[in-house]
């Protein structure tokens, strides 16, 4: 305990430690006496000078305390017996104390088992007191401790020897733990109970007054301290409502996304003529994914209310079953790929189902957001935009919630496709569909044909697997070269940052095939010209060279920072690890 | 391995490299040749690059005709004017 004592500058911990550093091993009484020189002493006699307050009895009990500690571990019985006879008539507590102390833990000399000695030792009665005065101060006190102890169950209780001490030993020690404010408060009252109390010498009926008046005060801060400790009341953790309605959608979503992590992981490559149409798809398609999430609550609403347009509609099952941007673009992949694996590539009217399917799933979000922003009739750039994509995902939604349509889907798909390549489209959609999702969370307007279409879309998803074995094409050869290619031209798209005609990317395959074509011709000239048969990297090098990335000013390894991510970066440079080791090896 | 990117437009680029589709391409173009380990790697980064020029030049050429969309002209004029 820190006592702040405003009445002097040194705090009962500051005396307590001048005692215990100073103390001899001797009884209390006679240093008392016989260390008048004494720093100990000095302070002893300085603390009995200072009798105005409870709090200087209690520093003096206190020291008296300390000096007891300190003296019992050197000579435990002596000193107890000495100090027990010494005081066999006085301080009587002081003594059971002092042999509580010197039987019970000696190490601890803190202030806080000082005081709990004190309190151990106020029940016993006071030679000078009366005992009618005693009596009913430890009955409360037995009371309340045993409340404290009930609410503070946990108190260090490090004197097993004596029952009624342990009641109050809790008692004690909570007060001790509170904070000086409270103790102070305490202590008035316990020094006015003292003090009307005992008017006797205050000699030896201190230390039984203190100790009683700190009983006293410590019994009744029991009740207090909860009121005026809010903090300390065990609060209901504030939690916030759950929204069921996100949650389970968020439990659909997850429900179907795994097929499309699924389909993600075992096919990274989409199939090669769906790649292209959703390259070029994905401009408008992928902004729609990223607002998907923002979109679902919307979504939901739109289902929900679901007149008008029918493309809206499709937006929430595309919701339902791209729960998030990366799985949308896998789950069109997987789908189209699957479909168009199915299906063969050589059939145009699978792919375009697929596609659409694909496509209306993907857009049908934007759809639904460009619907909403044509419901709330937004600015003419956002309705024009919705109208394009409307009427793309008119053709697509349509044909795909169909399937039937085949041929009509391919041309319509087209037809979409290229009204869907007007300017305001796709270089815009990003914006736009920021301004949609404002849109939406602003106006969660009634979506137009959700009703309808929802069902569709869902159909889609059960349709797709019986069209699978329709067709088996010639697989082996195109699917995966045309698969790989696809990746190159998923980056020309990246690349080029603008939106691109289906055509055009046809012509980047072809001009991709071309180039692999030149690549390996001039990769075996090199080989052939350095006398192997195994193409080096030095052949690439040369290559590079040749084509006039690699100069003097731009080496190899450059490129290779820039270009390739770390993994590769560690397998192409050779890089010198501990133990006296290069990797790669040179 | 680094399999995507999220970029500015939010598009998902892979920056995998396809190793297998590139070993599978150069033993079907000439078997009788063998690719080292990381060679195929700096055949992916020399692919890269000409796609990035490839798209650049397309780019180029579709701003100049201010065309808004990338047409099948554009990448045709760009593929000349690289390779010949």
């Amino acid at each position: 305990m820190a006592d702040h004592n405003p009445d002097s500058d040194s705090t009962p911990r500051t005396l307590l430690r001048r005692v215990l550093d100073t103390a001899d091993p001797r009884t209390p009484r006679r240093p008392r006496s016989a260390r008048a020189g004494s720093c100990a002493l000095g302070t002893l006699m300085w603390l009995w000078n200072l009798r105005g307050t409870g709090l200087e009895r209690l520093r003096c009990l206190g020291a008296r305390r300390a000096l007891l500690e300190t003296a019992s571990p050197r000579k435990l019985s002596g000193q107890t017996r000495t100090i027990a006879r010494g005081r066999s008539h006085g301080a009587r507590s002081v003594g059971r104390s002092a042999h509580i102390q010197a039987s019970g833990h000696l190490e601890e000399q803190t202030p806080r088992t000082l005081l709990k000695n004190i309190l151990l030792t106020a029940p016993e009665s006071s030679i000078l007191m009366p005992e009618s005065v005693v009596k009913p101060v430890p009955a409360p006190q037995a009371v309340q401790p045993s409340r404290q102890e009930s609410s503070c169950g946990s108190l260090e209780l490090q004197l097993p020897e004596l029952e009624p001490p342990t009641t109050l030993a809790p008692g004690l020690l909570a007060p001790g733990r509170r904070k000086q404010r409270l103790r102070l408060s305490v202590f008035q009252q316990g020094v006015d109970q003292g003090l009307s109390l005992s008017q006797e010498p205050q000699g030896n009926a201190d230390a039984s007054s203190l100790t009683r008046s700190l009983n006293l005060t410590f019994a009744t801060p029991l009740q207090p301290q909860s009121v005026q400790r809010p903090g300390l009341a065990r609060r209901p953790p504030a939690r916030r409502a759950v929204d069921v309605g996100a949650f389970l959608r968020d439990l659909r979503d997850t429900s179907l996304a795994p097929p499309n992590i699924v389909l993600e992981d075992t096919q990274p490559f989409s199939q090669p003529m769906v790649g292209s149409p959703n390259v070029y798809h994905s401009l408008p398609c992928t902004p729609h994914t990223g607002a998907e999430d923002a979109e679902q609550a919307a979504g939901r609403k739109t289902q929900s209310s679901g007149p008008g347009l029918q493309k809206n509609s499709p937006g929430k099952p595309a919701q339902f079953l791209a729960g998030e941007a990366e799985e949308v673009n896998a789950f069109a992949l997987g789908f189209l790929s699957t479909s168009s694996g199915v299906s063969g590539e050589d059939e145009v009217e699978p792919l375009h189902d697929g596609v659409e399917e694909a496509e209306k799933k993907m857009e049908e979000e934007g759809v639904s957001v460009s619907e909403m922003e044509a419901t709330g009739a937004q600015g003419p750039s956002r309705v024009e935009e919705a109208e394009g994509h409307t009427e793309v995902t008119e053709a697509e939604g349509s044909q795909g919630t169909a399937e039937a349509d085949g041929p009509g889907a391919s041309s319509g798909d087209e037809d979409a496709s290229g009204r869907a390549a007007s300017p305001e489209s796709a270089s815009s959609t990003p914006e736009s569909l920021q301004a949609r999702r404002h849109h939406q969370f602003l106006e969660p307007a009634p979506a137009p044909g959700a009703a309808v279409l929802s069902s569709e879309p869902a159909e889609p998803l059960l349709v797709r697997h019986p069209p699978r074995p329709r067709t088996t094409g010639p697989r082996p050869r195109q699917d995966p070269h045309k698969a790989g290619l696809s990746h190159y031209v998923k980056l020309f798209s990246f690349y080029a940052k603008m939106p691109m005609e289906r055509k055009a990317l046809e012509m980047v395959e072809k001009c991709l095939d071309k180039y692999f074509q030149h690549l390996c011709d001039d990769l075996e000239v090199f080989a052939a010209h350095a006398g192997r048969k195994t193409v080096k990297p030095e052949d690439l090098e040369l290559l590079m060279r040749r084509q006039g990335l690699v100069t003097d000013q731009v080496s190899l390894h450059v490129l290779v920072e820039r270009h390739l991510p770390l993994e590769y970066r560690q397998l192409l440079i050779p890089c010198a690890y501990s133990g006296n080791s290069v990797f790669p090896a040179q | 391995m680094a399999l995507s990117t999220i970029v500015s437009q939010r598009k998902q680029i892979k920056r995998k490299a396809p190793r297998g589709f590139l070993k599978r391409v150069f033993k079907r173009k000439k078997p009788q040749l063998r690719l080292e380990k990381s060679g195929d790697l700096l055949v992916h980064l020399n692919c890269l690059l000409f796609v990035h020029r490839l798209a650049e030049e397309s780019r180029t050429n579709a701003c100049a005709s201010k065309c808004r969309v990338i047409n099948k002209e554009h990448v045709l004029a760009a593929a000349k004017k690289s390779r010949g």
